[in-house]
């Protein structure tokens, strides 16, 4: 461990309009404009005004810095942030030229330029606390929480002078003057990190950006159709965050960060100010017309709005799978035999990060009655598993739990009042998920999942009641699933159970085509599993059109020359662009050599993208530069994976007896198409077959079985043994290769 | 005639335009109308407007700067005619940020409405010692002392600042004024400086009464 860490790759970043806000300059000022000019002629010359570093490390209080309630010898990091002496000069020569408009504006641009290095510099003091398995008590600010010597021993102990040209005067003040200097006293609890400034203790009460009182209340309007609905907005609330809190559907992609700008909306009315993530998403004209990234949108005065409300509750979800093994006697009818009503049934329940599958099955013939799927509103808290657990650490726990449990609950009442069974009559209800869906729903801490060395809370096969774990009354007992780590989760456990793996002497590969890419190698003696990031692209996520497996979604693409026809799901007029669609159009354009194999796209397309079709408000839905590097990391992933997977086995591709691809878009997929890209090796072509839901096929196999299931999913985890691909040499290197389309 | 160009600069000012002002500044000149006049009437008068509703909150920072930059505009064509008429300044201040301190937003600001109200400024930038103060006042042969500090830390410096001035027998011949974020009234009396304001209109306002008083 180092007792230093200088931040690297520090960049700052402006927000035009906390720059101005600082000046009291908002936009209704009657020199607005002026200012505004001032600042993007300044701006441009950021990159060589600003010169940013940052340094960290440990030391602990002297006697001339300790307080009352941190003595001398107190534990803490110190953190020193600075922006360079150039933009202050640019500052002072301003006003010494009279041109005082721009000596403020430079003033305030160095200020918001030091906040903005904040962010990296929490991240560092996260990754030291890991590290050092300590926590962080209180964050202390000179002078008032601390004496202003406490910089001085900051000076010293970082030696500032020779790391970083910093000077320190008599009155203890770091020179250059935007330079900041935080204490952080350390605890041995690590799961407090109490790093973040706390207004309510700084004495700036002019302070433009104080965040204490109740910020004036703000209504919405919110006009859909012909009809409107005001809603109002609480403290420190996004409006995405409040358009949720009213029921309202947003599927916020990435978590509100302002990443995906799935959560757009449009504001007619009122003034609403633009972020630099909405600078970043819309168009000069689209920001003109009000369009904003409602994640990001704090407003100030209130606001009449409208949006187009990405409806993904048809989302497609897969309840399909193979069904040989499991249900031989498809052809029954369900209804006669849940007309029983004496008889026992069990439901088997798949919790996806983006879709819930359920169904019904009578106890005594092991038949499938009902089968019903839904949508995973945990979706609005992000649309991949890092994100929901960021949602559940960051405070939201309770609600991500409380919204899986309502979804399940709405799916069992559906399941039930399809086919006419009464809950009384539900023997067992057993749920398959990845780990951290596990968590979410039994409430378990999330955040040992995101830190090295990503340790689950529990991952055993966990036996609950239906009121502990549904939040609901019934006598049916609820299990959930075992998983092999935080990574490899029961959803992939349940996948291997329903491919025979505990029975096969013959090696096989199971491929789950998600987010996560979990991948599974072995027979019954042994199995090799690791996950691969391989990101949203294959749900269309990240793709410039992209969109869900929902009606309208482009599915399909042939190309004549630069002509393509495309296919969408069920025939509706082109909205967007899913997954499969994404591999359909690369695999085309590739043997139309518009792309070529490093991914670049033919000089016509570079600016614009390649249009596929148009809506039917005459927009293009093209495929970016930017959207092919996206199914390029994805495919990249996997196929190294896969690579990796089989050398760590040590065996060669041909000893592959069978490929499974699980999952919906390993369902649709065009395997031809997928090989085409390079995404699933040549050699495979013969033994590849699409399993849809495994993870449900599974489950269901464990309530339907004779031996028991808990056993057989008891010897898989066992037998399983996860890589690490993160620091694998052997997969940086497939990675790399396989980047490319050969 | 003359009255109304006057005017004219004056309000184009108060609403920031330095183009306008510039031009009606030349035009002005070139009608023959008295630099001092011009200056005084137009220029000053428009900023000490703005000072005011500044003060009353009737308009904000931005307004202000953008005023005083047109101000800037308008001097800058008047200067080298005000040296030819040898017009003297209202008075002569230096202001500094004392020693150890390197704050100067609002030394800066304060420095622009003195400017505004007719001052010489010789702004000695920050982290100024007693002997630098001292010095330059000298050698200016200024009225006004003006000391700035931000921190609890470096705050008693000003009355090393004022120990020295009396030490040298020179503390009368200053009016000695201080401000800052920490700074009170009180504090200024027990350092045996003249005047604390707390903003920048009133410091501008201050010394130019107590520069009236004196003459």
């Amino acid at each position: 461990m180092k007792d230093f860490y200088l931040l690297e790759g520090l960049k700052v970043q402006l927000k035009m309009e906390h720059v101005l806000h600082a000046i009291d300059c908002n936009p209704d000022s009657p020199v607005y404009e002026e200012m505004v000019d001032e600042y993007l002629e300044i701006y441009k010359d950021m990159e060589a005004f600003a010169e940013p570093v940052g340094i960290l490390g440990v030391g602990s209080l002297s006697e001339a810095a300790a307080t009352e309630e941190y003595p001398a010898g107190t534990k803490v990091v110190y953190a020193v942030l600075s922006v360079g002496d150039k933009i202050k000069q640019c500052s002072t020569e301003a006003f010494a030229k009279g041109d005082y408009v721009r000596g403020m504006l430079c003033d305030a641009i160095a200020d918001n330029a030091l906040f903005s290095l904040e962010d990296k510099m929490l991240e560092k003091l996260r990754e030291m606390c890991a590290e050092r398995n300590v926590g962080i008590l209180r964050r202390l600010e000179a002078p008032h929480d601390i004496s202003m010597k406490v910089q001085k021993d900051a000076w010293e102990h970082l030696k500032l002078k020779e790391r970083l040209g910093i000077d320190i005067t008599c009155g203890y003040m770091l020179d250059p003057v935007k330079t900041s200097c935080q204490v952080f006293v350390l605890t041995e609890d690590k799961e407090v990190f109490r790093a973040q400034h706390d207004c309510s203790k700084c004495p700036n009460l002019n302070c433009k950006f104080r965040n204490v009182e109740d910020r004036k209340a703000v209504k919405v309007t919110v006009r859909k159709g012909d009809g409107c609905r005001d809603i109002s907005l609480e403290k420190d609330e996004s409006l995405m965050d409040a358009l949720i809190r009213e029921g309202y559907y947003i599927s916020a992609a990435c978590g509100g960060k302002g990443r995906c700008g799935k959560c757009k909306i449009c504001v007619l009315e009122g003034q609403a100010d633009i972020s630099s993530e909405d600078r970043g998403f819309f168009s000069k004209e689209e920001l003109e017309q009000g369009w904003r990234l409602s994640c990001m949108l704090y407003p100030r005065e209130n606001l009449t709005i409208s949006f187009e409300l990405n409806d993904e509750s048809q989302f497609e979800a897969i309840s399909e799978y193979r069904k040989d093994k499991i249900t031989e006697t498809e052809a029954t009818s369900y209804n006669d035999a849940a007309k029983d009503s004496d008889g026992l049934y069990d439901i088997a329940i798949d919790i996806g990060t983006t879709t819930l599958a359920f169904q019904l099955l009578d106890k005594a013939g092991g038949n499938v009655c009902s089968t019903v799927s839904a949508v995973n509103n945990q979706r609005r808290y992000g649309a991949d598993v890092v994100s929901r657990m960021q949602a559940s650490i960051d405070g939201k726990k309770a609600e991500l739990k409380e919204s899986i449990q309502a979804d399940l609950r709405n799916g069992i009442s559906r399941l039930l009042k399809e086919s006419g069974v009464n809950l009384k009559q539900i023997d067992t209800i057993a749920i398959g998920c990845n780990t951290t869906m596990g968590h979410l729903l039994l409430g378990y801490d999330c955040r040992s999942l995101g830190v090295y060395p990503f340790t689950p809370v529990n991952i055993r096969l966990t036996e609950g009641s239906m009121s502990e774990v549904l939040g609901m009354d019934g006598d049916a007992g609820v299990v959930v699933l075992p998983g092999i780590s935080t990574f490899v989760g029961g959803d992939i456990v349940a996948g291997l159970y329903a491919c025979d793996f505990d029975k096969n002497d013959d090696i096989c590969l199971l491929v789950d085509l998600g987010t996560n890419g979990e991948m599974a190698l072995g027979n019954s003696g042994k199995i090799m599993v690791t996950s691969t990031a391989a990101g949203p692209a294959f749900e269309g996520g990240n793709i410039s059109c992209g969109m869900g497996s929902v009606a309208g979604a482009i599915c399909s693409v042939k190309l004549e020359g630069a002509k393509a026809n495309v296919r969408t799901i069920k025939d509706e007029a082109p909205l967007g662009i899913c997954g499969t669609g994404v591999v359909e159009a690369v695999s085309e354009l590739l043997r139309e050599e518009l792309l070529d194999e490093t991914g670049l796209l033919e000089e016509d397309y570079f600016e614009e993208g390649f249009p596929l079709a148009k809506t039917s408000e005459g927009k293009n839905i093209s495929l970016t530069q930017k959207d092919i590097r996206e199914l390029q990391l994805a495919k990249a992933a996997v196929r190294a994976g896969i690579e990796t997977l089989i050398l760590r086995y040590g065996i060669e591709k041909k000893q592959v007896a069978k490929i499974y691809l699980a999952g919906g878009f390993g369902y649709r997929l065009d395997t031809a198409k997928a090989i085409a890209i390079g995404m699933i090796p040549e050699e495979f072509a013969d033994r590849i077959e699409a399993v849809g839901n495994s993870c449900l096929a599974g489950v269901v196999k464990y309530l339907t079985a004779d031996e028991s299931g808990a056993e057989v999913l008891k010897k898989l985890v066992q037998v399983s043994e996860e890589i690490n691909l993160s620091m694998d040499v052997d997969f940086n290197e497939n990675y790399m290769e396989a980047m490319m389309f050969e | 005639m003359a009255a109304e160009i006057i005017n004219e600069i004056s309000e184009w000012l108060q609403k920031g335009r330095a183009k306008n002002v510039k031009a009606l500044v030349e035009e002005a000149l070139e009608q023959g109308i008295d630099p001092k006049e011009i200056l005084n009437e137009g220029l000053l008068a428009g900023m000490m407007i703005v000072g005011g509703k500044f003060k009353r909150n009737e308009v904000f920072v931005p307004e202000v700067l953008v005023a005083a930059r047109a101000m800037t505009a308008g001097i800058t064509i008047l200067e080298p005619k005000l040296v030819e008429i040898g017009n003297e300044p209202l008075g002569k201040a230096v202001i500094g940020t004392v020693k150890g301190d390197l704050h100067d937003i609002g030394k800066n600001l304060v420095a622009m409405m003195l400017k505004g109200a007719g001052f010489e400024i010789i702004d000695l930038g920050t982290d100024v010692d007693a002997d630098t103060f001292i010095a330059k006042a000298e050698e200016a042969g200024a009225d006004v002392i003006c000391m700035s500090a931000l921190l609890t830390t470096t705050m008693p410096y000003m009355k090393d600042v004022i120990d020295a001035l009396n030490e040298k027998g020179l503390r009368d011949k200053y009016v000695v004024m201080v401000g800052g974020a920490p700074v009170t009234s009180d504090f200024a009396e027990q350092i045996g400086a003249d005047y604390y304001t707390a903003d920048a209109t009133t410091a501008a306002e201050v010394a130019k009464a107590a520069i009236a008083e004196r003459k």
